[in-house]
């Protein structure tokens, strides 16, 4: 068992270093550097004896010399008697060679006797796999994207398969692309249209999801189930089935081109699933919270806002952030109801300008950024939000 | 201050008759236990007091006044919930006030009343903590805060120990005994422990299946138990009840039980079936009784100050509870004192 676990753990660890090193070559190779190949054969012999020599040295150096010089071996003889590439890459190497020894540190001999060992490296190592394969595949669109927009126009015809920064430039040169968004093509307006669309739609739709979420969740009425079921069946509609006569009645009402007539089609759009994700949260508060709060006196409406919606914070703002991201991103409805640029929406304006044959990629892929970045930051300035157990300690346990 | 009537209330949810027309007159100042296995409708008549449920028939009165239309909030009681249903954003000050901020009262009115319930419930170090900041114990003294803060005349517990660990009961046990004799008011509680309804009640009113099968002191509980039920209910282990039929019962005044003719002076018996009842801490060993017999030891619980030993006699199966310092013999004891005996419909019969 022995054997075959230690066998089975270098292989798998060998892969994965293979694995992490080629991805490093590949950037490197876009950033510019001339590789020629691989060297895959090389590193398997590396990486092989790496796990195997950390197995055979186990406890006796300390885990963090031992990773400092199997990471150093691997550089000088890969990077620098094989390669002789320049020294950022050699430092990429090695802080990847770290990486990966510090994550083979936690196996042992010992550990390796034991019979369920053989699933723990494979669940292990898969893992690390599917982080690494699904945030290459995600984040490469990015990089390309934030690329293409610090470029300038002759570059991109010169080379355009180039992805690397040029950092040498002016600042000015660099950031040019958003200047020219901004100026010549009006985005600062864009952002701002979308932005009060964004937000309006979110507090319109909360300000209609929270009571309908509450009855569907506590009150009886007649017709509930039927109301609560076809919440959804609403959502099932495809969008591009309402948008013809949505833009016969919207022409007829003058809501084309208008803000109010994007809020209206978006909070429909969004409302059912915010009532269908509130009410599912409105269900868990205990139900003796809001009795103890009827015989504080509290009304209805103060039940809501008193009791309820503090305690439901973290499904508000998930919900919130939700609507935010639907109504930022929405492209459809804002394709067909605007066609002035004076209302346009930001996914809206980037559609325009790539209408354009004359605008340059460039221009585009910095439009691109402006639309992503603040969906970026808002998820990551919510998200801590977004970890509930705040009804801890109201009821036992 | 306050005296509570139930007339004629009944409560039932779809076809289910959870109550059946209740009735009962509460004393001033008085501590009522409403206690008897779960699904007796305890709770729901508690419910039914607040004004957490609607009363479907009947009238129920706090101080001669009907409270069946009247919002929960001004029936003047205070409910403290098993679960405590203590606000958990809202830290122990803000709980405690919280009704009384709702009501608009003057700060320092609001200030005064939660430092004195605080100081009641030792919990002062406690009011800048937030509820899961709390032990199961502080979590329910503050749920008892909260209600005194409220002043009510009739304070409403609903299993308000059944979360606790069992020496954390014991000790709140006494503490809520002891609050009531510091803050004398009506104080209605619900619970399906007989412990817990022996040492805290003023009267307790024994539910089964919606009806009231006793309502008396725990002493008149114990000591003259109306029915079966009752006598079961009360007690651990439970009381022996042994079914007596016609041929056994010799004559007016006395039976054939396990072996022995046991003469009563004041009963009188029919032909009739019977079942005579009892408590198995009478039932003694190696000591001097009216009556004795000799059964099959089938098991012994040592308790440390007690033990509890299983027996069989013929065909019953009974249990004793004998003090550890006694030796145990084969003999078995009991005075005709001791012995309850009911009709075939589990009535108890009385002289």
């Amino acid at each position: 068992m022995r054997t075959k676990n230690t066998i089975l753990f270098s292989l798998i660890s060998t892969f994965f270093l293979i694995f992490l090193i080629s991805i490093w070559k590949i950037l490197a190779t876009l950033q510019g550097l001339s590789i020629n190949s691989l060297n895959i054969e090389i590193i398997f012999i590396f990486g092989f004896l790496i796990s195997l020599a950390h197995l055979l040295i186990g406890d006796r150096i300390k885990s963090i010399y031992k990773s400092i010089i199997f990471s150093s071996i691997f550089v000088f003889c890969d990077g620098y008697l094989i390669q002789k590439l320049p020294i950022w890459y050699n430092v990429g190497v090695f802080l990847i060679l770290y990486f990966f020894t510090n994550k083979i540190s936690k196996y042992t001999f010992i550990g390796l006797k034991e019979e369920h060992s053989t699933q723990i490296i494979l669940f292990d190592f898969l893992t690390l796999f599917g982080i690494l394969f699904f945030s290459f595949v995600i984040l490469f669109p990015f990089y390309m994207m934030l690329v293409t927009s610090f470029k300038t126009q002759i570059a991109l015809l010169v080379n355009p398969l180039d992805f690397s920064i040029n950092f040498g430039q002016d600042i000015k040169d660099l950031f040019k692309s958003y200047f020219v968004i901004f100026k010549s093509y009006k985005f600062g307006k864009y952002i701002v249209i979308s932005s009060i669309v964004s937000v309006g739609t979110v507090i319109i739709t909360l300000l209609f999801a929270i009571p309908a979420a509450y009855a569907v969740a506590r009150l009886n009425f007649f017709g509930k189930t039927f109301l609560s079921t076809s919440i959804l069946i609403i959502y099932m509609f495809p969008a591009i089935v309402l948008v013809i006569p949505l833009y016969t009645i919207f022409s007829q009402l003058g809501l084309r081109n208008s803000i109010e007539g994007l809020l209206i089609v978006y909070t429909a759009t969004t409302l059912p699933v915010a009532i269908y994700m509130l009410q599912g949260y409105f269900k868990s508060i205990p139900k003796e919270l809001e009795e103890a709060a009827i015989l504080d006196k509290l009304s209805w409406f103060g039940i809501i806002t008193k009791i309820i919606i503090p305690l439901s914070i973290p499904a508000i703002s998930s919900v919130a952030l939700y609507v935010f991201m639907i109504a930022w991103n929405e492209f459809l409805f804002s394709l067909m109801f605007l066609d002035n640029p004076n209302s346009f929406t930001l996914s809206r304006a980037i559609q325009y300008l790539s209408g354009d044959a004359e605008t340059p990629r460039q221009y585009l892929m910095a439009g691109s950024v402006v639309v992503t970045l603040p969906v970026l930051f808002i998820f990551v300035y919510f998200e801590k939000y977004l970890v509930s157990g705040l009804t801890a300690g109201s009821v036992k346990g | 201050m306050a005296n509570i009537k139930f007339t004629g209330v009944h409560k039932s949810f779809g076809a289910n008759k959870i109550i059946k027309n209740f009735n009962l007159l509460g004393k001033e100042d008085e501590f009522l236990v409403l206690v008897g296995p779960s699904g007796c409708g305890k709770s729901t008549l508690l419910r039914m007091i607040a004004g957490l449920e609607k009363i479907d028939e009947g009238e129920i009165f706090i101080n001669d006044q009907k409270i069946n239309e009247l919002h929960p909030s001004k029936r003047q009681t205070a409910m403290v919930f098993q679960s405590y249903a203590l606000y958990p954003h809202m830290n122990v000050y803000e709980n405690m006030s919280f009704g009384l901020k709702i009501e608009k009262r003057p700060k320092e009115e609001i200030d005064t009343k939660v430092m004195q319930a605080a100081k009641i419930l030792k919990i002062e170090e406690l009011l800048e903590r937030k509820p899961k900041q709390l032990s199961g114990g502080q979590r329910q003294r503050v749920a008892i805060g909260r209600a005194i803060t409220r002043n009510p005349k009739i304070f409403l517990f609903d299993e308000p120990l059944s979360n606790l660990d069992a020496a954390l009961r014991a000790e709140m046990r006494v503490e809520i005994s002891k609050l009531h004799n510091q803050i004398k008011t009506n104080m209605i509680y619900v619970t399906h422990d007989q412990v817990e309804a022996m040492t805290l009640a003023d009267r307790i009113v024994i539910l089964n299946q919606g009806n009231i099968e006793q309502v008396g002191t725990p002493e008149e509980i114990y000591n003259d138990p109306a029915n079966i039920f009752v006598a079961q209910f009360i007690g651990t282990p439970k009381m022996n009840v042994l079914e007596i039929n016609e041929k056994n019962v010799i004559s007016e005044s006395s039976i054939k039980l396990l072996g022995n003719e046991i003469q009563f002076d004041k009963l009188k018996f029919n032909k009739s079936k019977h079942f005579v009842g009892i408590r198995p801490e009478h039932l003694k060993s190696n000591q001097k009784t009216q009556y004795s017999f000799n059964p099959k030891i089938e098991l012994i619980e040592n308790l440390g100050n007690e033990k509890i030993i299983y027996l069989k006699q013929d065909e019953y199966q009974l249990s004793a509870k004998i003090s550890s310092n006694l030796q145990i013999s084969n003999s078995i004891g009991f005075d005709v004192k001791d012995v309850f005996v009911f009709d075939q419909n589990g009535k108890r019969i009385q002289s």
